[in-house]
Order: structure tokens, then sequence, then C-alpha cells
């Protein structure tokens, strides 16, 4: 009976983890779909719903070759060459990817601009300092993840740039197709740079069935299934791609090993490299610049309890959200069924339209029964839940995914449950990619935005929030005080998990 | 798993932390202005205000729609709308409590609902924001239809008709003109590439800085605009034709789980207090005639469109799909 228990103690495990992501993300989701109209298919039986579609892709697949040519050179250089103070350059250039994207936008209006940012190509190079730091981040870790001794190989016989080209590169594709996919459906599903930039958008289609005189969630959703269409293709092709092959490491891989030396072209990618970073951080240059005008004076009378209100759930949810993706996590690198499913219902979730979700969550959270969850703080961890659980999931799998399994199978010979396991040898052995995955979801939280601003409880708006909402018609150094206080949240957090992180590697 | 229960625990602690002295209320009003009126309410009864506000963006029709959404179970005890005419959508659909405000008694009766469904206070007018160094004394716009002369081709811009007063105020272009002449009035703004911004706010930011010659916004954008010493000046549109559409804030009761907190609240917000505060801080026109702040106009001292805000509500839904259409969305 006992070994018994013991056996189904994993699969009780992985339905629990499974049950937390339906709870969250599914409902939510079949809710809307379920109450679409019968006659729902109308909004699509026009051409110009395709045909905005049609630009959307366009733009956003403008913006994922930007930032694969910005991101593939800066990450393999900033992962493995001899660039002076490259850690400190790519934190600066990864800064603006943990930011909600408008706010960016908004930095960028307060710097000198040329009439050109009101347009597609604009949006574009919004979008592309927005989201290259992704393609950055995952190449720059994929190359740091690459076998020494294929490298040392290499160098025996080869130039520096050779060995990039024909080592380091390939190595570095599967990251870089990752990065490319996620930074597509990202700006895919963009909304405020497009609506602040006046460029019209397919999400912004979707929107005006929600935020208009005529509310209609349902066609909302209907609108929403060819995004959601894209983004399952574009998931489909990722998992093709990455097939047997390991990402990047939040883990293991970390023993110290010699910079590939540039040579005489060190200073040159050097300063290409520097220039990216203080680029990235131009829009945040805005902000601070518009707010030494007044704004940190008047800031007291605003912030409210807007830190507060971020923090907590974001801190709450991503406890959550590593636990949860700590079984889900080690179950998809163990291969166990059932657990594809609920990775595809993650990334699901996590491509959909937000305020498609958001309509979803009020309509199965909003009810008597569950009134104490709707009327606070808990209805904004149950929305990053729903929003963000593929984020530690995945980071989780790659790290365990990359560790033998043998210590467990060895425990598990000597009668060790499944907990035990967990507890004794999975979470010691990837204490760090564990710390990493938290913080990771703890800042996709805090940045949030388009989740939230829909069912967030009253009086408990996030910052985010409340940067929106004051946006248009607050004085703009008070808004851009805001603003900075949320980089500072963001950098802080950042910060404090690199010095976390480099602890546990210690 | 320690971590899940923890979880529990501090959310449950959160469910708990609730009290019963609180109102909530939704607010399309500009926050930077419905922020302190809450604030001094909070002072003055005690009771605690939690908020929700909209964004410039989806303005009125963001926490309108959350307030239809959650239909099922109300959580908002008012709805201070920043124009009259989207609580009749809410009226229709059951959701508002009826409820003559006594603080109200002075506010003349076209500016509130005769059976109680909403209450007018300070409000805005519809105007073009012009800028001084862009257009001359001589040149100066004087009816809406002129953001469609060729004379300004690309130099005149409007907030998406699809959301926040626009769309209202487009209804009662319709209204007045027939469909006909406005959808023949929203295609020439299209082909005079007039400038369609995301929220009047932006048009105010393209005016002040001489992106374009002049826009259409709200009373508050033009006086945050003057506050800001930007080179505008304000014209009242149509003085010699249909009139400038005047758009009073409107407070209304909802079916919420603190009624009498939300009388309170309801009260507050249809008294002479806020009427005043909201002219001088918002540069909101008072609806009482016996309320003068200096610098702002009263809504008696321009010629006004005669509009029927229930109907322009009808007005405003059966337009909507032809103006999704012209946005191209």
């Amino acid at each position: 009976m006992g070994r018994a228990l013991k056996r189904a103690e994993e699969h009780l495990a992985l339905a629990g983890a499974g049950f937390v992501i339906c709870a969250t993300a599914l409902l939510p989701l079949v809710a809307v779909v379920a109450g679409a109209p019968l006659s729902g298919f109308a909004p699509l039986a026009s051409a110009s719903p395709w045909l905005l579609l049609l630009r959307s892709c366009a733009l956003a697949a403008a913006v994922t070759a930007c930032a694969l040519l910005l991101g593939v050179p800066l990450g393999m250089l900033l992962g493995r060459a001899n660039i002076p103070g490259k850690r400190a350059a790519l934190l600066l250039h990864a800064l603006p990817a943990f930011l909600p994207p408008f706010l960016l936008a908004l930095g960028w209006f307060y710097l000198p601009h040329p009439d050109a940012l009101f347009s597609s190509v604009g949006a574009i190079g919004v979008e592309t300092f927005a989201f290259a730091p992704i393609v950055t981040a995952l190449v720059a870790l994929a190359v740091q993840a690459i076998d020494p001794s294929m490298e040392e190989a290499g160098r025996l016989s080869a130039p520096p740039w050779k060995v990039a080209v024909r080592i380091v590169l390939p190595v570095a594709w599967p990251a870089a197709a990752l990065g490319a996919l996620l930074v597509f459906a990202l700006s895919l599903s963009e909304l405020g740079v497009p609506m602040f930039l006046r460029i019209r958008a397919y999400p912004a289609a979707v929107f005006s069935r929600l935020g208009a005189i005529d509310y209609s969630p349902g066609e909302a959703a209907v609108l929403a299934m060819p995004l959601i269409a894209v983004a399952l293709a574009l998931l489909a092709v990722e998992r093709s791609i990455g097939a047997g092959r390991s990402f990047a490491v939040l883990g293991l891989r970390s023993e110290e090993r010699a910079a590939l030396n540039l040579g005489r072209f060190r200073w040159t990618a050097t300063v290409i490299c520097w220039a990216a970073a203080v680029a990235s951080v131009l829009p945040i240059a805005g902000l601070a610049r518009m707010a030494l005008r007044g704004g940190f004076a008047q800031i007291g009378d605003w912030l409210g309890a807007g830190i507060g209100n971020s923090v907590v759930p974001a801190a709450l949810a991503a406890t959550l959200l590593t636990a949860v993706g700590l079984i889900l996590g080690r179950s998809m690198a163990r291969g166990r069924p059932g657990s594809g499913w609920f990775d595809a219902l993650a990334v699901f979730a996590f491509v959909t339209p937000a305020a498609v979700l958001g309509v979803g969550i009020i309509d199965v959270w909003n009810r008597p029964a569950t009134h104490a969850v709707y009327r606070t703080v808990a209805i904004l961890v149950i929305g990053f839940a729903a929003r963000y659980a593929v984020i530690p999931a995945r980071a989780i799998a790659v790290a365990i995914a990359q560790g033998s399994p043998h210590l467990e199978e060895a425990a598990a010979v000597q009668g060790a449950g499944f907990f035990l396991r967990l507890r004794r040898i999975v979470v010691p052995l990837h204490g760090r990619a564990l710390l990493g995955a938290w913080l990771l979801a703890f800042v996709f939280c805090l940045r949030d935005l388009e989740t939230v601003i829909l069912f967030y409880p009253p009086g408990s708006a996030p910052l985010t929030v409340r940067i929106l909402t004051l946006e248009a018609n607050g004085a703009p150094p008070v808004v851009a005080a805001l603003s900075l206080v949320q980089c500072g949240m963001v950098a802080a957090a950042i910060a404090a998990g690199a010095v976390a992180l480099a602890g546990a590697r210690r | 798993m320690i971590s899940s229960r923890l979880v529990a625990v501090v959310l449950l602690c959160f469910a708990c932390k609730r009290g019963a002295k609180e109102v909530v209320v939704y607010t399309s009003v500009d926050q930077p202005f419905s922020e302190p009126v809450f604030k001094e309410f909070e002072k003055r009864s005690g009771i605690k205000v939690l908020a929700v506000y909209d964004t410039e963006e989806t303005k009125s029709t963001g926490v309108l729609n959350r307030l239809i959404a959650e239909a099922q179970q109300p959580q908002a005890d008012v709805f201070w709308s920043g124009d009259p005419v989207r609580p009749f959508l809410l009226v229709k659909r059951g959701l508002v409590q009826p409820y003559s405000s006594p603080a109200a008694a002075s506010v003349p009766a076209q500016f509130k609902g005769a059976d109680g469904t909403w209450t007018g206070s300070a409000a805005r007018a519809r105007i073009l924001l012009i800028n001084k160094q862009k257009v001359s004394a001589a040149e100066m716009p004087k009816s809406v239809r002129d953001l469609a002369a060729s004379r300004w081709k690309g130099q005149t811009a409007l907030a998406n008709p699809l959301f926040g007063t626009t769309t209202m105020h487009v209804a009662a272009l319709f209204g007045a003109w027939g469909d006909d002449k406005g959808r023949a009035f929203l295609d020439d703004l299209k082909t005079n590439q007039a400038r369609i911004a995301s929220s009047n706010g932006e048009v105010k930011r393209l005016v002040a800085a001489g992106e374009v010659a002049f826009g259409l916004c709200d009373t508050d954008d033009a006086a945050e605009a003057l506050h800001d010493g930007a080179p505008v000046e304000v014209v009242y549109p149509d003085q010699d034709g249909i009139g400038t559409l005047v758009m009073p804030t409107a407070v209304v009761l909802l079916k919420g789980p603190h009624s009498d907190a939300g009388r309170a609240l309801a009260d507050w917000l249809a008294s002479a207090d806020v009427d005043k505060r909201m002219a001088e801080v918002a540069a909101h026109m008072p609806l009482r005639a016996d309320i003068q702040v200096p610098g702002v106009r009263s809504a008696s001292s321009f010629r006004s469109m005669k509009v029927d805000y229930a109907r322009l509500g009808d007005e405003m839904e059966r337009i909507q799909p032809w103006l999704r259409q012209w946005v191209g969305l």
C-alpha cells in the first residue's frame, strides 16, 4: 500500500500543478470561448481583419528580424567574448525587457525625436529595443553553456571568428530561434506601443470589442482566434527546432572558463556592445529627463500604495509559479505523460491576448462563492499565474534536463518517495535554477499591465496601472518619476537576484 | 508544497483584511482630479474609498465595460462618469439604483435624470484647441467642420472615435446632421489626413508641440495645455450653428454591496463643493449658476448643442459598427 502511494505521489503532484494551470488559465479561456455568440465568426467574414492581421504579422516579423540582427551578435559577444564590463552591458541592455513597452515608447517620446517615431518604423524601433534583450540573453546563456572542450579544440587550429561562426553560432541557433519566436509572439500581441504611436494593429481590433461602447467579449474571443492560431503554429515550430536540444541554462555549467579572445577586433566589438547597451536605456534616460522637471517633488502625492500593490502579488505569484514550475518542469524534463499538455496550455495562455484572458477571469471568479478572492489581491495572483506559468516551468525544465536523473533513480530504488526526492535531491541540486525561475516570474509579474488592468481590485492598482491611468492627464514629470520608480523596482529585483544567484553559485 | 501553503495563508489574510467602512467607486473622470476628491471625502466621512480609474485610451468605456462584465456580482457602489451618456448603458442593463441626491437640489433639471438614475456635476465641453504659432488670428477655425477643410490638410487631429468622449461627440454630430452628412464628414477627415490620436490627451500634446495646427479635445485638456504655458487658444466651435457639445460628469448610484456608503459618496460628488473644486482644479464648468470661478466659463456663457443624452447613448451603440470600419478595426 505504502509503495503504491509513493508511486502515486508523482502523478498526484503533476495533477496538482495541472490543476493550478487549469483553474487559473483554462477555465477563463473556456468561459470566453463558450460565451461567443453563435454568429460569432461574422467579425472574421470580411477581408479587413485578415489584412490587418497580415499587417501586424509583417510588423512583428520586422521587429523579430531586427531583434535577431541586434540580439544574436550581442549575445555571442557578451556571452563569450573578452568584452570589458560585459555583465554590466548585458544588464543595461536587458533592463528595458522588464518594463511595460508603453513606458519605453513614452521615454522615447520625451527625448528629442523625429516625426518617424509615430510611424511603423518608429514602432519597429521601440519594440526592437524592448524585445531584443530576450534574444540577447538567451543566446548569451546558450553560448556560455558550450562544452569548453569543443571550443578549445577549435581554437587550436582556427582564428576566433572561425570558432564563433563554426562552433559557437550553431550552438546558439536553437536559443536564437526560441528568442525569435518569443519576440514574434510578444510583438504580435503588443497593444500599448501601436496605440500610443497611432499604428493600426490587430490586437487593437480585439481590444475595440472590449474597450469600445459595444462591449462584446465573445466577438473579441473570435477575433483573437487567428492570433492564437499563429501562436500555436509558432509553438509547433519551436518544438520542432528544440526537439532534443537544450537551450539556455540557469543552473549548471557554471564553471569559469577563459573568454574568447577577439584579438584586434576587441575594441571595435566593445564599442558596438556598449553603444547597444546605452541605446537600450535611452528611453529610461528620457523618462529621467522629464522626471527631473519637478516630478520627484510631487511623487509622494501620487505613488499611493502602488509599490506594495505591485510587489506583494508579484512575490506571491512568483512563489506559487515556482512551486508549480518545479513539478511541471521536472515532469517535462523527464518526459512524463501529460506534462506536455500542461506546458502547451501554459504557452497558450501566455500568447492569448491578455484582455481576452482578463474577461474570462472576471467571468469565472466574480461570483458570490469566490467573492473573497475576487475582491482581494488574490485575483492578481490568479491572473499572474494564468499568464506566466510557462516562464518558470520552462526555465526549471531546461535546468533539470541538463542534469543526470541517476541520483533520483538511485534514491527511488532505496524507497525514497517523490516528495522526499524532490526535497532532498532536486531542490538542492537545482537551487540556482529555482531562484532564477522565481526571479524571472517575479519580474514578469512586476512589469505586467495588460493582464490585470481589467480586474485589479478597487483601491489596489499596481504601479504599472497607476502610471497608465495617470499618463495622459497627469503631470508628465510625475508620470515620468513614477515610471522611474517602476524601473528602480525592476532593477532592484534583478540586482538582488544577481547577488543571490552569485551566492548560490559559491 | 510549503510555499503553496504559505501562499494560501497569505491570500486568506488579504481576503480577511477588508472592512465594512468602505465604498467602491469606478470613475472615468481623470485620476489627477478625481483622486483628490476621493481623498477629501475619506477625510470628511471616515469611509475608505476604493477606486478604479479609467485609462485615457478607453476613457469611459474601460470601467463601463468592467461594470457590465461584473454584472452578475456587482462590485462597485458608485460610477462617476466623465459624461452623462454612458450611464444610460448601465440603466438599460438594470445595474443602476435610482437615487435623487438632496445635495443636487440646486443642479438645473436638464443636468440630472428625473428618475434619479443620474445626477450631473461639473461639466466639460468639446472644443477646438489651436496652436497660435501655426494659425493666425484671421484664419482661426470656427467649426468642427474645419477639421476636414483642405486648407488644413494633414494639420488637424482628433482622438480615436471608438473610445472616450470623441465617440459621444461623433454620435451627437450624426444626430444633428443625419447619417449621410455624418459619414461624409468622417470620410472627409480621412481624405484630409487628419491624425487619429490615441486619446484627447494625445491631441493636446500634438497641438501644444505644434505637430498639428489644431485639434478636437475637451476643455480640461485645453486647461492643462494653458496651465503648462503652451502657445494655444481655445475655440468653442459652431457658435453660429449647432453649438458646442457640453458634457456634465454624471454621478450614478449602482446596486453595489455598500449602499449607505454609496449614497454618502454620491451626495459628496453631486455637491456644490465638488462642483466648485472641479472648476478650480480641473477647469470644469460649474453647473450651478451661483458658482463663479475666475478663468472658467460657465455652461450658460456660450451656445450649447441641444442633445438628449439618453438618445445619444442609443446613437453611440448604433453607429459603432460603422465607426469600427472607418477606423479600420
